[in-house]
């Protein structure tokens, strides 16, 4: 007993002493999700439209920039601003062509808020979506730039997205050199848009 | 009795991953977070890469031309809640795998969970077909094998290894299934080997009904499905294991998640 009110009151410190003046990421995270389903529950319109609305809806939420600098590592300083921002084209497009490829899936999902961790401006939900007949806990991954709390890394049953991106990346240009790269995922692009 | 046992069981549980929750805090907002550009790191060694493509390029052949198409006839014969009971009567038997690692780990919490489910499934849930344990108490399946139990005991991935047929492994990991087949009932159940190698192909194949096309995402997302993957088990693993780091020290581990078995708690801290 006397552990759980320690605990409580450490909780409560770290909270007050943390998440002060700064609105809540929660509720941030909270937002996009409802955004997403919104759009997903809607019944006249149809698949390529919901993409389109989602897609645009979303991104004010991810800060593309920074999670587009961590996949690339230690080879973003490398580039060229004009490869840098190539490369963040074709992965947003990535991004869009591999999450909103399946959402449908989770329309009549639930999304249930576990905790949250704060620490100045950096925070970690841990939420848990809830669709039928599977539960996937998700962690979202949040910055706090410009006055808003801004998601750069969903990390799904322990596997970061980032970290997974950037493995892979890695792995590609040492072989095959940026333009490589490149090179490859305009054509993934390409293929996810014809299939879609 | 069982209602208090049930909430007390509850209570260690919800301390336990407060408890993990508080002490992987700062290792949560470690370096991933930092501006300065992140050194490029490998999740896990493959200096058999070449071979491993060659595997990974047979069984992908393998799984659009023979493991799929089977599956597909398998879920058109065979209603969904039928697949579902086969898939949990397979789970129910695998229990001393999962058991025993989790005893081997010191896991207390996930023991006493297999046995409560165990004892549960196999006799209300009529010899594992049905998932009582879980729908009606919510008590939920753990993921325990040897290759986690080595990986508790600071034992790493060795090298990456794409086995035949099934896939994604490590040298601790293929170890850790090799190991891990003596504690499976089947070997021990005076079928000849070709009925053995029967079952497995039914869980397999009623696993592969169940899926809700996995693989096809992959392939058809990633620049390179190989290295997504590899990328992605290393970290699942990670996970599994339960530290970052690799820890020789069982007394940091999990063996004071449990309020029972904390010295602190004995002495009143």
């Amino acid at each position: 007993m006397k552990k759980i009110i320690l605990f409580c009151g450490l909780l409560i410190l770290l909270c007050s002493a943390s998440c002060f003046a700064l609105p809540q990421p929660q509720a941030r995270v909270k937002q996009m999700v409802d955004t997403v389903l919104n759009v997903l529950q809607q019944p006249d319109l149809s698949a390529t439209e919901k993409r389109a609305q989602i897609s645009g809806q979303v991104q004010e939420y991810l800060n593309i920039a920074s999670m587009a600098r961590r996949t690339l590592g230690s080879y973003w300083d490398g580039a060229s601003a004009e490869q840098q921002q190539r490369f963040s084209d074709l992965f947003v497009k990535i991004l869009e062509g591999t999450y909103l490829s399946r959402i449908d899936d989770y329309s009549t999902g639930t999304v249930q808020y576990l905790k949250q961790r704060v620490k100045d401006d950096k925070a970690i939900i841990d939420t848990v979506i809830v669709a039928k007949e599977l539960e996937i806990p998700v962690q979202y991954k949040m910055i706090y730039v410009d006055n808003v709390w801004q998601v750069f890394d969903l990390v799904i049953e322990g596997v970061s997205l980032v970290k997974n991106y950037r493995s892979s990346y890695g792995e590609i240009i040492r072989q095959e050199g940026y333009e490589g790269l490149l090179a490859l995922m305009v054509e993934k692009v390409q293929a996810m848009e014809s299939s879609m | 009795m069982l209602k208090r046992l049930f909430i007390l069981c509850f209570f260690v549980s919800l301390f336990g991953v407060s408890i993990v929750g508080a002490d992987d805090f700062d290792a949560a907002f470690g370096d991933e977070f930092s501006d300065a550009p992140v050194v490029t790191e490998r999740l896990i060694a493959d200096p058999l890469q070449p071979l491993n493509r060659g595997t990974f390029w047979v069984n992908d052949k393998l799984y659009f031309y023979l493991f799929k198409p089977i599956a597909r006839g398998y879920r058109q014969v065979t209603p969904r809640p039928a697949r579902v009971s086969v898939g949990n009567f397979f789970a129910n038997l695998a229990t001393p795998i999962r058991a025993g690692n989790a005893l081997l780990q010191f896991k207390f919490r996930d023991f006493g969970t297999e046995t409560y489910r165990f004892v549960i499934n196999s006799t209300f849930g009529i010899l594992g077909l049905f998932d009582p344990a879980e729908s009606v108490g919510g008590v939920k399946k753990t993921v325990e094998d040897f290759g986690q139990t080595l990986g508790f005991y600071g034992v790493g991935h060795g090298f990456y290894l794409v086995l035949p047929i099934v896939g994604p492994s490590s040298l601790r990991d293929a170890t850790g299934v090799f190991v891990d087949s003596y504690a499976d009932p089947l070997r021990y159940s005076h079928l000849k080997t070709s009925e053995q190698m029967g079952f497995k192909m039914l869980d397999a194949e009623n696993r592969l009904s169940l899926d809700r096309e996995t693989y096809e995402g992959i392939v058809h997302d990633s620049l390179d499905p190989y290295l997504f993957i590899r990328a992605a088990y290393a970290q699942r693993r990670l996970a599994q294991v339960g530290e970052d780091t690799y820890n020789v020290n069982i007394f940091k581990g999990p063996l004071f998640d449990s309020d029972l078995l904390n010295p602190f708690d004995w002495i009143g801290f």
